[in-house]
């Protein structure tokens, strides 16, 4: 490879325009891949955790102790916070009153606010890879436009234009292209992924939410047949 | 429960992050082990410079005289002994099927020359016998001025070294003085030198070494020459090769010799069957091949004497048999 034609070389001779959108599209791509490791990690580990509250869940165990057992609001995360804002309302409404529907009514909305809340959690900054997968190509590709012009406005000052005078320019200009794409493909993809991952832990969370509304209301059913007879 | 190791720092990514930053940009800088690529050097195709219109313009052509090689017989005897030929590669094509030589019989001209030059050379300076010691005596004379020059010259060229140096110094230092100091002396020094130099100059200016000199420089001149002929036969050699289609069924002894007239600046005038193959389809993509390589834009990049060389010449294709 020609030196003079190396990628740091071509990067150090940009225009101060197209120096810019260059340091810009870095430092996209550096925040990018940030959010993918760190929400990759936070995945894995809820899916984890999930799995394993599942489990104690179906284990048997009384729900006050398994209440009683999990950590304080603001510290359960996932299903647990799930669980637990429903359970707490439920013990809540039960010492209030007796009305099941109005029981079960409270119970549902903990729950649904527990849900939203999780789903924040789990798709924290993922919007900012899709803006980067998206506006990325775009930054770059107005490097590599501004690039071009300035070559083309020198070039008009030569006497002759031949393919070894343009052609520096040019590479030049399409680096910043290059460094737009290099940060927009990695965000496209784990853009998918990982909202991917997200949605399906929701959809584990929902379930979750839903059976667990089924087994307080076979219980009160119970209740309140018995306080009927 | 350790829930508390639930909530991800950034610490972790932004690490992995820039480690992959780093690696990418490591990849481009990293200069691979690159493949060669094998020099594909498709010389199955053999086509012999048969003879070269050697009519250099040199001004000593008038004193040798040389008659311009007539060519005919000349050209069958150059092309009866075929030049070394490269051993021929298998080619994905099998079209071009043979090989090209040419022999260096532009080089050899141009080597004759030189000789024929220096001879004449010799010869004056026998003439001017008498005048040999004086010659000699002039020649020392010569030789000491032109070793002043010389010196003159490298210290010249230190001394601009050393200017250099201490015009940077000056700016960091300010040790201005001494510097000066030296470049002023050196200068007079230089001024001494040139003056004595051109003295001396002046003194020995003869016509004989004149003479000598001028024939020193065309014997240069021819070598020259020689190279760029060299050069740019191979180079329409290559061209021929490469446009050459050979017609898949003829037989491999067959042998064609074109020539071709080509203006100054490499354009075809004509191609012409001098000798033909006995086989029409033969002689045919021998001439579609030089028409289909033609122009040689690289002939108006020779020096003049050197084209007029190949104003005319004879290209021999003569395919020989690799299967």
């Amino acid at each position: 490879m020609n030196d003079s034609m190396s990628i740091p070389h071509l990067i150090m001779n940009a225009s101060l325009i197209v120096q810019l959108v260059m340091l810009l599209l870095l430092a996209a791509s550096i925040a990018s891949w940030i959010i993918i490791f760190q929400r990759g990690i936070a995945l894995r580990r809820a899916e984890k955790a999930y799995r394993d509250f599942e489990d104690r869940f179906w284990s048997g165990v009384d729900l006050n102790e398994l209440y009683r057992d999990l950590p304080a609001e603001h510290e359960s995360l996932g299903a647990e916070h799930v669980f637990r804002s429903g359970f707490r309302e439920f013990n809540r409404l039960m010492a209030k009153t007796g009305s099941v529907d109005a029981v079960l009514e409270g119970v549902q909305r903990g729950q649904r606010v527990a849900l939203s809340r999780e789903e924040d959690r789990l798709q924290l900054h993922l919007t900012f890879l899709a803006t980067v997968a998206s506006a990325s190509p775009y930054i770059g590709l107005f490097g590599t436009v501004w690039g071009i012009m300035g070559s083309f406005q020198s070039l008009s000052m030569a006497q002759q234009a031949t393919l070894s005078t343009v052609a520096p320019w040019i590479a030049e200009a399409l680096v910043a292209t290059a460094m737009g794409l290099f940060a927009a493909i990695p965000a496209v993809i784990f853009y998918n992924r990982l909202s991917a991952h997200a949605g399906r832990l929701l959809g584990k969370y929902e379930n979750f939410a839903e059976e667990f509304h089924a087994i307080l209301h076979r219980n009160l059913q119970g209740r309140s047949e018995r306080a009927a007879s | 429960m350790a829930k508390r190791e639930r909530r991800v720092g950034y610490g972790w990514p932004v690490l992995l992050a820039i480690g992959v930053h780093i690696a990418a940009l490591m990849l481009t800088v990293i200069k691979w082990p690159e493949s060669t690529p094998d020099p594909t050097s498709s010389s199955v195709v053999q086509a012999t410079l048969v003879r070269a219109e050697t009519a250099t313009n040199q001004p000593q052509q008038t004193k040798d005289a040389t008659p311009p090689a007539t060519s005919q017989p000349k050209d069958q005897e150059d092309a009866s002994q075929p030049a070394a030929s490269p051993p021929p590669e298998p080619s994905d094509q099998p079209t071009a099927e043979s090989d090209v030589q040419i022999p260096d019989e532009v080089v050899e001209e141009a080597k004759a020359q030189a000789q024929r030059l220096q001879e004449e050379a010799r010869r004056a300076a026998q003439q001017r016998a008498e005048a040999e010691r004086q010659r000699q005596k002039e020649a020392a004379q010569r030789q000491a001025q032109a070793e002043a020059e010389r010196k003159r010259q490298a210290q010249a060229e230190a001394e601009r070294k050393r200017q250099a140096q201490a015009e940077a110094e000056r700016k960091r230092q300010a040790q201005a003085e001494a510097e000066q100091k030296r470049q002023a002396q050196a200068e007079a020094e230089q001024k001494r030198l040139a003056a004595l130099a051109e003295r001396a100059a002046q003194a020995n200016a003869s016509s004989l070494d004149e003479l000598i000199s001028e024939e020193q420089q065309s014997i240069a001149n021819a070598e020259q020459a020689s190279e760029a002929a060299n050069g740019f036969k191979n180079l329409v050699r290559r061209y021929v090769e490469q446009s050459w289609n050979l017609p898949s069924n003829i037989s491999s002894d067959l042998r064609a010799i074109v020539q071709i007239q080509l203006l100054p600046t490499g354009e075809l005038v004509s191609a012409t069957i001098l000798q033909s193959s006995g086989n029409s389809t033969f002689d045919r993509s021998a001439i579609n091949a030089i028409e289909k390589a033609s122009p040689f834009r690289e002939m108006s990049k020779l020096d003049a004497s050197v084209r007029d060389q190949f104003r005319e010449f004879n290209l021999d294709f003569n395919p020989e048999d690799i299967r």
